[in-house]
């Protein structure tokens, strides 16, 4: 087994992350097999003096609740979900599914029901982020699942982690001050631009981000973390873009997806599997066919997809955009129960222009360091 | 593989022990090793209309949480256990340990410190659980942990436990309704009367119920269940008894105890293993040292002793005395911080009730019985 260095891991979510502090109520929630790490960051979060609380996350009982719920019991809204949103401090939500597609047989228009049902409070949520009320983030801990999506040894899979992680450095958390620099110059080269044209195989897209600023993320609320996102203006989406790596959406994996953009909307889309369930996403409410989010990754320890877009977009080389919710942080209005990120390869034959200069070819930037 | 008994407990908890409702909120707490009773029950739930929530716990937590906790965090009250004593019509705790011994190293003082902080919300759920407002339901999910202090293989313990929990009898549900109907017999039979003899090797004990009220213990708060109980006239209780099992409580085990009473006071004490332990618990508080409760274990499909209360209490052929604190709902009123079960063997003993012979070797007499008998 690799090194899964659970104490740097933990070290950094305590630490850095969501840098717990005295008092501070903590939700720490996970599945049983991520049990190791649950300890760690319970034993760090009480040596910090705050309050830590503990939920476990059974991997059966989504899937029961989306079998045998009647509608009533599909728009119940957990008044513990509640109680976390709403009241705490710091969560950590950690990642660890035992079988990433448990939830192929499930019916998609009860998944729509019970997220509709907690829209209202995922919106709380969202603002108490923006506000800094409450500092959450969600990380993975490596599972055998995780590695048979990304086609590796659990061992490989454990390793890729831990470079993405930056705990394979004896400093994780300096190593992350120092992403959050870099990254820090490209959100600065990006302040005041107008339009970003991008141009991949398969694509071009051209959005406008005049007065959005552009946000760096480096282990805060994702980890392992490392992106540069926007919201783009709402309408000003135009073109066609080509996602090459497989997608998963509860349960359901799609391949191949083509989106085309006007006026900001998505006008027609296509797939080369579960191109059905595709539009029934993008058919959720007002704001699912409108993006969210337009995103670099800059993650270089992540080398390859895994098929988890945790990871997916982070990895370097690409961009991510985002359909549906849009973060108010970053200036974004849109509204949606949905916020879906699809990455779009720009490792080769490509390139990014701000008012019409190339910044980033070939999955690299041009500016900076 | 799935097992069927766990479906068929399920089953028993939700629409028996806890009769779950339509919209009932419902809380099923446990380790997640207890993961295929808590998805069976929580599927259960669902298809009555209720809405279960599920608390799954990590094994090795509390014994962290009190190893570790400052005095502030000691002292803080759980915002999820206080929505479920307000707001909720229902809960299950599956006792799912991994290690009963897991806190044997605890600063008893530091399990004080926190139980105190609970004091107010406790009372609390007591209040709503008297006025019906919250169901709970007390059910052992078998793990490696209970089996080894059992001296069993886990299979041999699930067996028995399953058994003891009537699910391997055709509809364990009807078995239940059964068992409260015969159960009720033995209660309203003790109900009228006022002072019990028991007589056994070792044992020459006489008490008071006069005016109390025994409770039928048929699997509505406890799974496995099968005892009557009550809560003894506090100053009544006369005579030595000894304790054939050991008593073990706080990962510590008490083994041949034998107490000595005078006026409902435990006036002296002894036991071959641990004596300093028993004294430091009889000197708890002025509560500790008087009877809390009395009862008589009547499930027959317990058939050995596994050092947990929970199970032993039940073993048909045995009674069980607790030091400390009593049932206000059996008209009990002593105090105490502790409730402290002993069991005693009686399949050589002999109970009176205001001088009449009513259980002899293990056995009610004059038609008094459950109604299944293992094979």
């Amino acid at each position: 087994m690799a090194d899964l260095h659970i104490e740097r891991i933990a070290a950094v979510l305590v630490d850095y992350s969501v840098s717990v502090r005295q008092g501070d109520l903590v939700q720490i929630a996970g599945g049983p097999i991520a049990e190791p790490l649950i300890k760690e960051i319970y034993r760090l979060t009480l040596a910090r003096g705050a309050h830590p609380y503990v939920r476990i996350l059974l991997p059966g009982l989504q899937e029961l609740l989306l079998e045998h719920a009647d509608t009533s019991q599909l728009e119940h809204v957990s008044l513990l979900d509640t109680l976390f949103v709403e009241r705490f401090d710091a969560r950590i939500l950690i990642e660890s599914e035992t079988n990433t597609k448990r939830f192929s047989q499930s019916d998609p228009s009860k998944q729509v029901i019970h997220q509709a049902a907690g829209r209202e409070l995922k919106e709380t949520g969202l603002l108490r982020i923006a506000s800094g009320a409450c500092r959450v983030c969600w990380t993975i801990f490596p599972t055998p699942a995780y590695a048979q999506d990304a086609e590796m040894s659990l061992r490989g899979f454990e390793e890729m982690l831990s470079k993405a992680c930056f705990v394979d450095q004896e400093d994780p958390i300096a190593a992350w001050r120092e992403e959050e620099r870099s990254q820090a110059q490209v959100v600065q080269y990006l302040a005041g631009k107008r339009e970003l044209r991008l141009v991949a195989p398969d694509t071009d897209l051209r959005v406008s981000i005049e007065g959005r600023a552009f946000r760096a993320c480096a282990g805060t609320q994702n980890f392992p973390d490392g992106e540069i996102y926007s919201c783009p203006i709402e309408d000003s989406a135009g073109g066609h873009v080509f996602f090459p790596f497989p997608v998963r959406e509860e349960g359901r994996e799609m391949r191949g997806i083509r989106l085309w953009f006007e006026g900001g909307r998505v006008v027609r889309e296509s797939a080369e599997q579960n191109e059905s369930y595709l539009t029934r996403v993008l058919d959720t409410d007002a704001g699912s066919r409108v993006l969210g989010e337009f995103a670099f990754g800059t993650n270089r320890g992540v080398q390859r997809p895994t098929g988890n877009m945790m990871l997916d977009e982070k990895m370097a080389g690409t961009v991510h955009l985002a359909l549906g919710h849009g973060y108010a942080e970053a200036g974004g209005v849109n509204q949606s129960s949905v916020h879906w990120d699809l990455v779009c390869d720009l490792r080769q034959d490509s390139a990014v222009y701000a008012d019409g200069q190339m910044f980033y070819k070939n999955g690299r930037f041009l500016i900076g360091s | 593989m799935a097992d069927l008994r766990v479906e068929k407990l399920a089953q028993v908890i939700v629409d028996y022990s806890l009769a779950v409702q339509p919209g009932d909120l419902f809380e099923i707490t446990g380790t997640w090793l207890a993961a295929p009773l808590i998805e069976a029950v929580y599927e259960s739930a669902l298809r009555r209309g209720a809405q279960p929530y599920v608390n799954a716990t990590l094994p090795g937590l509390e014994e962290l949480f009190l190893a570790q906790a400052d005095k502030e965090q000691l002292r803080h009250v759980s915002l999820i256990e206080q929505l479920v004593v307000r707001q909720f019509d229902a809960r299950i705790d599956l006792m799912s340990v991994e290690n009963t011994k897991a806190l044997s190293q605890v600063d008893p003082a530091r399990q004080v410190e926190r139980n105190r902080a609970y004091k107010d919300l406790w009372q609390e759920r007591r209040g709503r659980q008297e006025q019906g407002g919250l169901r709970e339901c007390y059910a052992l999910f078998p793990t490696q942990g209970y089996a080894q202090d059992a001296e069993m293989s886990l299979r041999v313990f699930e067996d028995l436990v399953y058994r003891a929990c009537l699910v391997e009898e055709a509809d364990p549900v009807a078995a239940w309704h059964e068992v409260n109907r015969r159960q009720q017999e033995i209660v309203d039979y003790l109900n009228i009367k006022e002072t019990l003899r028991i007589v056994a090797p070792g044992t020459e004990v006489t008490l008071s119920v006069a005016g109390r009220r025994f409770i039928n213990c048929s699997g509505t708060v406890n799974l496995p269940d099968g005892e009557v109980f009550t809560s003894p006239v506090e100053d009544s209780v006369d005579g030595h008894i000894t304790f054939t099992y050991p008593v073990v409580t706080r990962g510590r085990e008490v083994d041949g105890a034998r107490l000595w009473f005078k006026g409902g006071r435990v006036v002296k004490a002894s036991a071959e293993k641990n004596e300093a332990f028993l004294h430091q618990m009889l000197d708890t508080d002025e509560g500790a040292r008087r009877l809390g409760e009395f009862a008589i274990g009547t499930n027959p499909y317990m058939t050995h002793f596994t050092r947990n209360a929970h199970l032993d209490e039940k073993i048909a052929g045995t009674i069980h005395l607790a030091l400390g604190n009593a049932f206000p709902k059996a008209g009990g009123v002593n105090q105490s911080a502790i409730h402290w079960d002993m069991v005693c063997d009686l399949r050589q003993g002999e109970i009176y009730a205001d001088g009449q012979l009513f259980y002899r070797a293990g056995e009610f007499l004059g038609g008094l019985s459950w109604p299944f008998r293992p094979e």
